[in-house]
């Protein structure tokens, strides 16, 4: 029998609509995660490649900003570009974002680890802030992925960015609108698919939701759980 | 359906049949077709009536260029029958008669033609005035076009982004070289054409007496395109305008494309312009580029036997197709007096067409009934706008035409380009335009085959250039001499008839009389005359009003001047520009339980908060009982909504005590506090209550809708204070709920065994952290409602669980939820009032009785200067709670106004029936001798009358908060 979302206290704002689309369900960091919209795993990777939605809600990730963010960071063993808008791999497999010289988001991987997540959570008080504080990035924003060699014209159809590949790099960030939504889009894929990282509005999950497969029907977008993402990387 | 055999008809495909319907009859064409093409096979020659006269119309473009082929689609009017597909099963009917389209009612108003001048309903409906919106009636049934069904259902529309290094608009000749050129330099080209195939002129008409060029130089191109990978062609696409930055519109099916184009080659081409004679709207009369269409797209013969009208090369070329296509042509007539001697012409004398020169059309001679032409009568002329009284006649029953062109510039001159007309001639030239953007072919005024691709080569290669793609020099090709070409004349007839705006039945005479009215700027002649202000937006109007204005005026065609070209180009649906509807809702953690309790649920902001429990017939009975819920056991309300505010850093207490009126560096850990923010002109913004949870942090709430409003505030503020202080906005998340009620702490207490919910312990307005059911929780002992409450804040994702909990634990204290409406009662039982609700864009203050929440110990806050003045100044106006002591008076409504001798002294802000008074109670402003306790003041409800009510000292309820403080 599969995991219900509601046997664990940590929901995902969209297990409503993982639920009615058929996900499995497994535990990841304490809640619900959608693996799986049925028993044919390969139909589902290839869905993947194509078009697919996978909601990360259940993937560990937070947030530091203050004017002596980076210093604290890199104190924690961080290492972050000194641009904005770019996302630098860590050796643990947590992704960082620089969104400003004084914003940063942290990212686990597809696996649901983030080593340096939990360290510097656990680092951070009030008490040893010093001129860097937490942002609640695992309750502020919901996280989906988009993975498949649609995700460039569907991103057209809701997105005002230029995000076609040859534009967009890997580990590009875009903090844009997305469906009149304020959102933060990263180029995430290092292979052949491509695929994106979506951040926006928790409160706004189920409309942003909606609205995403419905631009994706007319090239065959499904929902993917997060098997099939963990599949591609 | 007799058909032309192939080569003709390349757009068709013979082998499927389509079958729709037209004016209820059975049409097949085929796959292919369009609406008008399919008709044309079949004998149909009359499409629709004429705007005004009522006139029979037929194909005059056949590219979709000029309103003739307006039909209804269903519930879609106005489609353009020479560019919609056939599709089975299509509904189609003409527009724009009364009783049926071979035998409009309304035909005979051509009889009355001379008591229906330019603008005679200005002069003669202006009065009685009461009249006009009888004629208006009136004149919209006879003059109307489609017919709009109101109850049509919403269609899928949406809209998508595109970019590209260099994107060519028109694949003709000029547009397909210069997208190869682009792209052979690197760039990634999008060619955008608004027909189904790319080819342009190349795909029907006629560069060489053999007529071999086109086709040969449209396959080479066309092969080329489809081999080169950075070549991304959309067909069926209408660029409908351009904007700053080269940013383009276009439209394809039911999308809207939004493009960044890099650099920009606008090859539109032109538009072929019919010639000005007596009945030169016939059905059977078209241009000559239409004629080629129907023969070369559609394998359709437009007649049987034609004359040819022509001020230039390409009517020889029409000639010579009529032929191929085995109609016989009469005659061609040449306006020009020396046509030059070229391959055209001498290809037409091989086969044995007379030309005859220095001549023009005066009159088609209508058959019987008037739905086609049987002759045409041909004058020589005498000079360049003046013909001979005598004329030859020839019979025929179609009509080419072949007049000068006009520059399909409406690009152009929306990016600030300006097209210059020849005088003397049909020639023209664009000038004047903006940087990365080039115009290629015969929309700059080159005709000739060898020089429109060679323009389009240029225009590429500076595209590519101007994208960023390095280009090697490379010799351009020679040009030839362009071929002549001769403003065609334009005569007026005595019997009228001489239409010059197809669109608005506009004669010769209508634009003469407007211009002798006065009317000698062109921008005020159109506006006079509507000329070109129909669907076909001035296509063939406007190049003969500039030169019938020129003429009357003496002035240089360039002179004259043109008129502006507006997006959008072509038509445009409300539903592309609507697109598909993105309104971004927010849902609590906890909405779906709402929902699934039976909320009713209401619009605050961008989020949706319950507004009450329970049946809509039952509203009042149900907000009353989930308040007195309240008052007397235990409820719950979903706050998550609220705006939150991480403040944190070293001066967080300095810049709360400039931001809000009271005063923060003192206020202890584990305490929260009012706060209520003024702007620079001392005028309540927002209020809330900050909570200090460290020296350096605190947590401060604000109104769900004003709480962005006050975030940017705090962050321009300290942006210029440069405080050491961070703020965070984290109103989504926190989940929040309040749990209200005498017995509330126990319910809580169930739940929670790390924080000592006593009274002592945990005092009103207490702040404390810990868990409720497991989740960890900021604990507020806050009191809006005015009973012993917590409101509990806990990250968002476990905001459904701590409401399934609570619920849970309370089940057998009969805990219930209430709504928004409930709450807003109790707060005006406590006389709390709601920011924006019971304040307004310009409400201090000491007129909201709020003083009290104003420190006068600390140097500055936002707006101090400002309450201070205003202050001093006294007041104009109070807000005060009221009562209505008579319970039979009618219930006053939310600003409805408080009057005094005839003079509004204020108005009501809150009201409501209290269940726990029993009496109906308020908030008002009213003016400062009506603020005194027990004073009377009258309030003017719905339809006039007045209701007394009484000035009452605020709470209404537990005035002493003895039940929030229990």
């Amino acid at each position: 029998m599969t995991l219900a979302p509601k046997d664990r206290t940590r929901r995902s704002f969209l297990y409503r609509e993982l639920e009615s689309a058929g996900a499995v369900f497994d535990e990841l960091n304490g809640a619900a995660a959608a693996m799986s919209y049925g028993a044919d795993a390969e139909a589902e990777a290839a869905q993947a490649r194509s078009l697919g939605l996978c909601d990360l809600s259940a993937l560990p990730r937070t947030g530091f900003k203050g004017w002596n963010m980076s210093a604290w960071l890199k104190a924690q063993g961080a290492e972050m570009s000194e641009a904005s808008n770019i996302v630098t791999p860590q050796a643990d497999g947590t992704r960082i974002a620089r969104l400003a010289p004084g914003e940063a988001l942290l990212l686990g991987n597809y696996r649901g680890h983030g080593p340096l997540i939990e360290k510097a959570d656990s680092a951070w008080s009030m008490q040893e802030a010093d001129g860097c504080f937490q942002v609640p990035r695992a309750e502020t924003n919901f996280w989906l992925a988009l993975s498949g060699s649609h995700v460039p014209a569907l991103f057209a159809k809701i997105c005002a960015v230029d995000l076609r590949p040859e534009s967009f790099a890997t580990h590009s960030v875009a903090q844009t609108n997305v469906a009149r939504l304020n959102a933060i889009i990263i180029r995430a894929d290092t292979g052949e698919v491509p695929q994106f990282d979506l951040l926006s509005d928790i409160a706004s999950a189920v409309y942003l939701w909606r609205a995403l497969l419905d631009a994706m029907a007319e090239f065959g977008g499904k929902p993917v759980g997060l098997a099939a993402l963990q599949e591609l990387n | 359906m007799e058909r032309l055999g192939a080569p003709f008809g390349s757009d068709i495909d013979r082998s499927e049949s389509v079958s729709f319907r037209f004016e209820g009859a059975q049409v097949s064409g085929y796959r292919g077709d369009t609406i008008a093409s399919a008709l044309l096979a079949n004998g149909v020659t009359t499409l629709s009536r004429s705007f005004k006269y009522h006139r029979p119309r037929g194909v005059l473009s056949m590219c979709g260029q000029d309103s003739n082929t307006l039909v209804q689609i269903g519930q879609q009017p106005n489609r353009l029958a020479d560019r919609v597909a056939i599709e089975a099963g299509l509904d189609v009917t003409a527009q724009n008669y009364w009783g049926s389209l071979e035998n409009d009612r309304l035909a005979h108003l051509r009889h009355f033609s001379r008591f229906m001048p330019v603008g005679f309903y200005y002069k003669a409906f202006y009065k009685p005035r009461w009249a006009w919106p009888l004629w208006a009636k009136l004149i919209r049934r006879i003059a109307g076009l489609g017919t709009v069904d109101l109850n049509t259902p919403h269609g899928y529309y949406d809209k998508q982004y595109l970019f590209s290094d260099v994107t060519v608009i028109g694949a003709g000749p000029a547009g397909m070289a210069a997208a190869l050129r682009a792209a052979q330099a690197g760039a990634k080209v999008l060619l955008v054409d608004e027909n189904a195939e790319i080819g342009g002129a190349l795909a029907y008409a006629r560069f060489d007496g053999a007529g071999e060029l086109a086709e040969a130089t449209h396959a080479e191109l066309a092969a080329k395109i489809a081999a080169e990978d950075r070549i991304r062609v959309m067909t069926d696409t209408m660029c409908t305008g351009w904007y700053a930055d080269n940013w383009l519109s276009l439209v394809k099916g039911n999308r809207l494309y939004k493009l960044r184009a890099g650099a920009l080659v606008v090859a539109t081409g032109c538009y072929e312009q019919p010639l000005i004679f007596h009945n030169n709207d016939l059905p059977g009369i078209m241009l000559g580029s239409a004629a080629q269409r129907l023969i070369r797209l559609y394998g359709v013969k437009p007649g049987n036997r034609a004359v040819v009208a022509t001020a230039n090369r390409d009517g020889y070329g029409a000639a010579l197709d009529l032929l191929d296509a085995g109609i016989e042509v009469a005659c061609v007539v040449d306006v020009r007096a020396d046509p030059p001697e070229d391959d055209m012409s001498a290809a037409l004398m091989r086969r044995h067409v007379p030309i005859v020169a220095g001549a023009t059309l005066r009159e088609a001679v209508p058959t019987s009934g008037g739905g086609g032409v049987r002759a045409v009568k041909i004058a020589r002329l005498e000079g360049a706008e003046k013909a001979a009284r005598r004329y030859d006649s020839f019979a025929c029953d179609m009509i080419a035409m072949a007049g000068c062109y006009a520059p399909a510039a409406a690009l152009l001159h929306q990016a600030g380009g300006r097209v210059s007309l020849a005088d003397d001639s049909g020639a023209f030239s664009v000038h004047d335009l903006p940087a990365q953007l080039a115009a290629a072919g015969s929309v700059a005024g080159t005709n000739m085959l060898e020089n429109v691709l060679g323009d389009g080569v240029a225009a590429g290669r500076r595209a590519a250039d101007e994208a960023g793609f390095s280009v090697a020099a490379t010799s351009e090709p020679p040009r030839v001499a362009e071929a002549d070409a001769s403003a065609w004349p334009i005569i007026g007839h005595s019997r009228g008839k001489d239409f010059v705006d197809f669109d608005e039945d506009l004669q010769v005479h209508d634009i003469e009389n407007a211009l002798a009215e006065g009317y000698r700027h062109i921008q005020l002649l159109k506006r006079f005359t509507t000329n070109g202000m129909g669907p076909s937006q001035g296509r063939h109007a406007t190049l003969p009003a500039i030169r019938l204005a020129a003429r009357r005026t003496g002035a240089r065609l360039d002179e004259t001047g043109s008129t502006t070209s507006r997006p959008p180009i072509g038509p445009l649906t409300m539903g592309h520009l609507a697109g598909r509807s993105f309104e971004p809702v927010r849902y609590t953690a906890m909405h779906f339980r709402h929902l699934e309790r039976g909320a009713r649920m209401m619009p605050a902001g961008a989020w949706m908060r319950p507004e009450y429990y329970g049946e809509a017939r039952a509203r009042e009975e149900n907000i009353a009982a989930e308040a007195m819920n309240v008052r007397d056991n235990v409820g719950i309300i979903d706050v998550s909504t609220l705006g939150g505010l991480e403040v944190r850093g070293p001066d967080a207490g300095e810049f709360l005590n400039r931001m809000y009126t009271f005063a923060y560096l003192k206020q202890p850990v584990g305490r929260a506090r009012y706060v209520l923010m003024t702007d620079a002109a001392g005028v309540i913004v927002d209020d809330g209550v900050a909570c200090r949870l460290h020296d350096d942090h605190f947590y401060v709430t604000a109104t769900t809708s004003g709480v962005d409003g006050v975030y940017r505030t705090m962050l321009w503020y300290n942006a210029q204070w440069r405080l050491k202080v961070d703020v965070t906005h984290v109103s989504a998340s926190y989940a929040g709920a309040n749990i209200a009620g005498p017995n509330c702490r126990e319910v809580v207490q169930k739940l929670c065994d790390d924080v000592d919910l006593s009274p002592e312990a945990f005092p009103y307005m207490g702040v404390r952290r810990g868990h409720v059911a497991g989740i960890p929780a900021l604990f507020l002992r806050v009191g809006f409602v005015g009973e012993l409450g917590y409101e509990l804040h806990v990250p968002a994702s476990q905001g459904e669980a701590l409401w399934d909990a609570l619920m849970e634990a309370g089940a057998d204290a009969g805990i219930r939820p209430f709504g928004v409406e409930a709450q807003r009662l109790l707060r005006l039982e406590k006389g709390h009032i709601i920011i924006s609700q019971d304040t307004d864009g310009l409400t201090t203050p000491h007129e909201a009785d709020m003083a009290w929440a104003i420190s006068r110990k600390k140097p500055y806050y936002v707006g101090m200067r400002s309450v201070s003045i205003q202050e001093a100044g006294g007041l104009t106006r109070k807000l005060v709670g009221f009562e209505i002591s008579d319970s039979d008076a009618p219930r006053p409504k939310e600003c409805h106004l408080v009057i005094r001798g005839g003079a509004i002294t204020g108005r009501v802000t809150s009201i409501t029936r209290s269940p726990t008074l029993g009496k109906v109670i308020g908030l008002a402003y009213v003016a400062p001798d009506q603020a005194e306790p027990g004073t009377e003041f009258e309030i003017k409800i719905d339809g006039g009358a007045m209701v007394r009510a009484k000035t009452v000292k605020l709470p209404f309820y537990d005035a002493d908060g003895a039940r929030q403080e229990m």
